[in-house]
């Protein structure tokens, strides 16, 4: 496991608008907001993006319907926090750039299914493969093909699909998509200032004509 | 087309930023419906002392002279004001300047005054701009001149943003400060942490960005918040009135 997650088997969205990987269908939406509304476009056909696995999160995540989605995450490599609640669970959560056929802006892109997480993490192992050949730059993945794999028996059967990203260059990090340096955790809100300030001193002014001989 | 030139915004500043953390609804009045309000007796005080001060530190002329300077300042900027402060902070404006000078004479001529800046936001689609009040080159600091009734004992966190702007985009080695006038008394602070403060007034300015970005149609941004009609922002008579008209409250 690349991403160090235990994967089991939801989707979600902050404050950036999100992409949405929906296993049960094994299809790709861009879900813009259109009069107070999400409204999901397919770009399963011809996904193209800029993933940011250099600031990828794992942690917690909390799909419920008709509420907010919650995150509890960490920056990928550090321990994993408490689990806040048995409803959470494992996911992974980053910021791709859309190829401009796509829609070309920034999205989130998060899941917990454990097909989803199977094809990030797989995705992940080949970032890890090629990034020191492409130090600076990050991967252009497309969405090659989704394979079904089934799970549970009986009336539990389910079918999801798993996607097969595949990267396909590298690419200079877009502007938009923000610094690879994460911004130092602040504790507190920044102080202001209540030092008093004193006048500068007063300059000595130099005589033209003073002596150095 | 931009979500700022969907409203005809050219630029940020500092005090449109405060407006739009200050009350989002008198944002929109004005931003987004294009209802500009008027600029209240104690806002015009400011810039009437600043008048004075300057040709006081600029110009080495007497207090008696900075003081005539401001109080036409005022006079001329508050000639069609109905607000009904107008009075007290006019009378006010004598000691505002004799306090200011007292304060910045000490730091002697400044090398300028009122300066332009602009500064540029990764991803901000305008520039953020702003005038500093004095720089003293040779000193390295830079100072904004607050006119206040009460003296505050630190930087207010929408004035540090502010300065810390300034300084952004004139180099971060200044020493930034903040001179606060009464009327009476003054004091000037250092401000700290620069860069938590610019980063402040980018998140924010970036937050109106995408507030904008929601809607070509100002009634719907309205739509989204609601005014604080108690609030400063809506005491004006006009102001109030546009409330109701838009909001109904």
């Amino acid at each position: 496991m690349a991403l160090g997650l235990t994967i089991s088997s939801g989707s979600g969205g902050s404050f950036l608008p999100i992409v949405k990987y929906d296993a049960r269908a094994g299809r790709i939406f861009r879900v813009d907001r259109e009069d107070g509304s999400s409204v999901p476009y397919d770009i399963t056909r011809n996904f193209k993006a800029v993933f940011d696995f250099e600031n990828v999160e794992v942690g917690w995540t909390k799909f419920v319907a008709g509420t907010a989605p919650d995150f509890v995450m960490v920056p990928f490599g550090e321990p994993l926090p408490p689990r806040p609640s048995d409803e959470h669970k494992q996911g992974i959560r980053m910021v791709i750039k859309l190829s401009a056929e796509c829609g070309g802006d920034c999205r989130e892109i998060a899941g917990q299914s454990g097909a989803f997480l199977s094809g990030i993490d797989d995705l992940h192992t080949a970032y890890e493969a090629g990034k020191s050949a492409n130090a600076g730059k990050l991967p252009v993945v497309v969405l090659k093909d989704t394979v079904a794999k089934e799970s549970g028996s009986g009336s539990k059967k389910s079918t999801n699909y798993q996607p097969v990203f595949e990267i396909t260059g590298w690419v200079k990090r877009p502007v938009d998509l923000g610094s690879s340096e994460p911004e130092p955790v602040r504790k507190a809100p920044a102080s202001t200032g209540s030092t008093r300030a004193a006048p500068p001193a007063v300059k000595a002014p130099v005589a033209d004509d003073e002596d150095f001989g | 087309m931009s979500s700022f030139a969907k409203y005809g915004i050219e630029h940020l500043s500092p005090s449109s930023c405060n407006l739009f953390i200050g009350s989002p609804a008198m944002f929109v009045l004005q931003k987004c419906l294009k209802k500009n309000q008027p600029v209240g007796a104690a806002a015009h005080r400011g810039s009437a002392v600043e008048k004075g001060v300057a040709l006081g530190i600029e110009t080495g002329a007497d207090t008696s002279a900075c003081i005539q300077t401001a109080i036409n300042e005022f006079s001329r900027l508050t000639a069609m004001s109905g607000d009904p402060r107008k009075e007290k902070e006019g009378a006010s404006i004598a000691d505002f300047v004799t306090t200011a000078l007292k304060e910045l004479r000490p730091y002697g001529k400044p090398s300028s005054s009122q300066g332009r800046i602009e500064y540029k936001v990764e991803g901000l689609d305008v520039p953020l701009i702003g005038f500093y009040d004095f720089e003293w080159e040779d000193h390295g600091i830079l100072l904004d001149l607050k006119t206040t009734h009460a003296l505050p004992s630190k930087i207010s966190t929408n004035h540090a943003r502010q300065v810390a702007l300034y300084v952004a985009a004139r180099g971060d080695n200044l020493d930034a400060r903040i001179s606060y006038i009464t009327p009476k008394k003054s004091a000037s602070y250092h401000l700290e942490n620069k860069r938590d403060h610019i980063k402040s007034l980018e998140k924010i300015a970036l937050t109106i960005q995408k507030f904008l970005s929601i809607s070509d149609d100002p009634l719907e941004l309205a739509s989204l918040v609601a005014p604080d009609v108690d609030s400063f922002y809506f005491a004006d008579p006009l102001a109030r009135k546009a409330a109701f008209d838009i909001w109904g409250l």
